[in-house]
């Protein structure tokens, strides 16, 4: 309160030493005449100490001197530069210079230098920087035109300097929008987006990457700036290749060798057909030529079931997808099978909950999949000794996933051949199997993104189960969608 | 057939066609033959009487053939019994490690389908020290010899396969 009564000037050197920054008169010589608090807590002494000794310890005037063009232009600048503080430290400061009008005819005698240091901040700025550039990912920023206004050195590095220029060019010499664009997404609802995308290096590499984006201000109403972050992820896309190549080699070796496999069980069968036919002829004896000709139409036969079920397992199709009620699927199974096993004294049951809904599924496929189930449970249940055996086939859901099941009380499946079961061509039925049946039953399964399982004890019977995930089976029904 | 007993031959394979094929050839050349679709049967035939020679598939529903010749191995009698192997599986991996166990344990040789009826008799009559034209005894000769091959091959570890083809190659380029 006494403060007010003070006496004007008070008042301004009262000011003089309170401002937050530091403040220094300096004369045309070079002088510092005045200088505050903050000035001297941050400098040091001042005192018959010339501005260049004082700011930056050297003993003459910098080589540029803002200073003297302040004086020379009669206006203030504003600079940054960096200076020495009364620790021997670094420091960075901005300074804003005006000239002090105490003559009378005009003439600048003084000026007022105000700095603040930014040191601090400055760093910081630094590290974000090296931050940015360094992480080991591309980073950008693009505007609602979608020019990149910002990108970090490894993006630099792979895709040229390229600021200005519009993401989709440089990404993808595009000279439109891509398709499906996950920053357009944010634009528009401001969320985080991600998609797997290829583009073109500066060299012309390919370049797989996997993209998020996000929106740069995440308070405001509209989206003025949508960040990018991608992944390169060419070298794992190569490496996932090279694995599904091995892979298919593997397959193609294992097939290879199955098929070779059959073959000779049919060429064995023929080669009996023509000798057991040659000695019925040598001998003259008609239920012995008969007996070979059976046994060579049996293996032609058989020759002919083995080329359509390679055909149909090497048909590498994707699942056609129609909404169907999965239950009907059983139903039609169990109304083929019924006579069948029934003639085998082999009871076939049904067991259908009634919440199942209707599913997107390969109709022909599932088809398929439960006839090889099903026949391979009449025949486990042939080949067992007991006696009042049954298959059942049931239709649950659980956990948001479709369950097919096949089981039967038969013969069972010991471990040795549970771990083969869903090799190429494996087959315990001699003669009869061609192998593939549970192998493409696989396929078809994994096709339609699930999953099949089987669980069994020697002579005990086996319970095969297919189970698909309705997300799943969702998404691939999307796809096949958008691909039409 | 000059034996004034004829020889009893079990065949034991799951496809109907294999052992009709086998038999005939067998019966033709002379020798008494049962058959058996799968282990369980043949060892029931074999507790029954037990055959001069058993002709025997690898897989095989139930008991397959691998099982049934371990069991045979553990008995005494049994395991006098020469077994002759006919299979498509000698280099598969279904067939393979039992083939390596069975070939090096016992009495017999192998054979992969599918089979030549003369060579199938020829090395049948070898094993049993039968007379033999001099045809038989070279395909006898031939299949025992294939067989004995393939044995080296099966059981060998790559590196060394790879040694002997490069010193064979050489052996010819040299004309040493």
């Amino acid at each position: 309160m006494s403060r007010i009564n003070k006496p004007p000037d008070a008042i301004y050197k009262e000011l003089f030493q309170q401002v937050p920054y530091n403040v220094a008169v300096i004369d045309r010589d070079f002088n510092i005449v005045e200088a505050n608090q903050n000035f001297r807590d941050y400098f040091g002494r001042w005192r018959n100490k010339k501005c260049y000794s004082v700011y930056k310890k050297l003993d003459k005037p910098c080589k540029h001197c803002p200073a003297m063009e302040v004086f020379k232009k009669k206006q203030s600048v504003v600079f940054d530069a960096v200076g020495i503080d009364q620790h021997g430290r670094n420091t960075h400061y901005v300074a804003q210079v005006f000239p002090l009008k105490t003559g009378n005819r005009g003439k600048i005698d003084y000026l007022m230098e105000m700095s603040h240091t930014v040191t601090e901040t400055d760093r910081w700025q630094q590290e974000y920087q090296i931050l940015f550039d360094r992480v080991p990912c591309y980073i950008t920023v693009i505007g609602e035109d979608y020019r990149i206004v910002r990108a970090n050195e490894a993006f630099r590095e792979n895709f040229g300097d390229v600021l200005g220029q519009h993401c989709y060019k440089v990404y993808k010499r595009r000279n439109t929008k891509c398709p499906n664009c996950p920053a357009e997404k944010t634009f528009k609802d401001g969320k985080v987006h991600h998609s797997t995308q290829q583009g073109i290096g500066k060299t012309g590499q390919k370049i797989h990457y996997a993209v998020s984006t996000s929106a740069l201000m995440r308070d405001s109403d509209r989206v003025a700036h949508v960040i990018e972050i991608s992944d390169d992820i060419t070298a794992i896309r190569k490496l996932e290749q090279d694995v599904i190549e091995a892979e298919r080699l593997a397959a193609v070796g294992q097939t290879v060798a199955g098929l070779a496999h059959s073959i000779k069980n049919i060429l064995m069968g023929l080669e009996g057909g023509k000798y057991i036919v040659s000695l019925g002829l040598k001998k003259n004896d008609k239920e012995q030529i008969n007996q070979g000709w059976d046994m060579l139409e049996r293996n032609f036969d058989k020759t002919t079931s083995l080329v359509k079920d390679f055909l149909s397992f090497s048909k590498g199709r994707l699942p056609e997808l129609v909404i169907i009620n999965p239950a009907d699927l059983v139903y039609e199974i169990v109304d083929l099978y019924k006579d069948i096993a029934a003639q085998s004294g082999i009871e076939l049951k049904c067991e259908v909950s009634s919440k199942i809904k209707s599913a997107p599924l390969d109709r022909d496929g599932i088809h398929t999949c439960l006839t090889n189930l099903v026949s391979n449970a009449i025949d486990a249940c042939l080949m067992s000794d007991k006696k009042g055996t049954e298959v059942v086939i049931s239709l649950t859901e659980r956990r948001d996933k479709l369950i097919f099941e096949v089981s039967d009380n038969g013969a069972g499946i010991d471990y040795e051949i549970k771990k083969k079961i869903f090799t190429t061509f494996f087959t315990t039925k001699g003669g009869e199997g061609t192998g593939l049946g549970l192998l493409t039953t696989r396929k078809i399964v994994k096709e339609h993104g699930g999953n099949i399982k089987v669980i069994s004890q020697k002579g005990k019977g086996a319970r095969f189960r297919m189970e698909f995930p309705r997300k799943r089976l969702a998404s691939l029904f999307k796809q096949s969608k958008e691909k039409e | 057939m000059s034996d004034n007993k004829k020889k009893k031959i079990l065949v034991v394979d799951d496809e109907k066609d294999v052992r009709d094929f086998l038999k005939a050839a067998l019966t033709e050349a002379g020798f008494e033959v049962t058959e058996a679709e799968d282990g369980n049967i043949a060892l029931e035939k074999i507790k029954s009487e037990i055959p001069d020679l058993i002709s025997l598939d690898l897989v095989m529903p139930r008991k397959s053939g691998a099982k049934l010749y371990r069991e045979l191995s553990k008995n005494k009698k049994w395991s006098k019994i020469p077994v002759i192997i006919v299979t498509g599986h000698a280099r598969d991996d279904l067939g393979k490690a039992d083939l390596r166990e069975l070939t090096m344990s016992g009495p017999g040789i192998y054979l992969e389908k599918p089979v030549k009826p003369n060579n199938y008799i020829a090395a049948i009559k070898k094993i049993l020290n039968m007379d033999t034209t001099e045809d038989e005894k070279e395909k006898a000769e031939l299949v025992e010899l294939q067989s004995d091959l393939k044995n080296i091959i099966d059981s060998s570890d790559p590196e060394t396969l790879k040694k002997l083809k490069d010193l064979l190659n050489n052996t010819k380029l040299t004309g040493d």
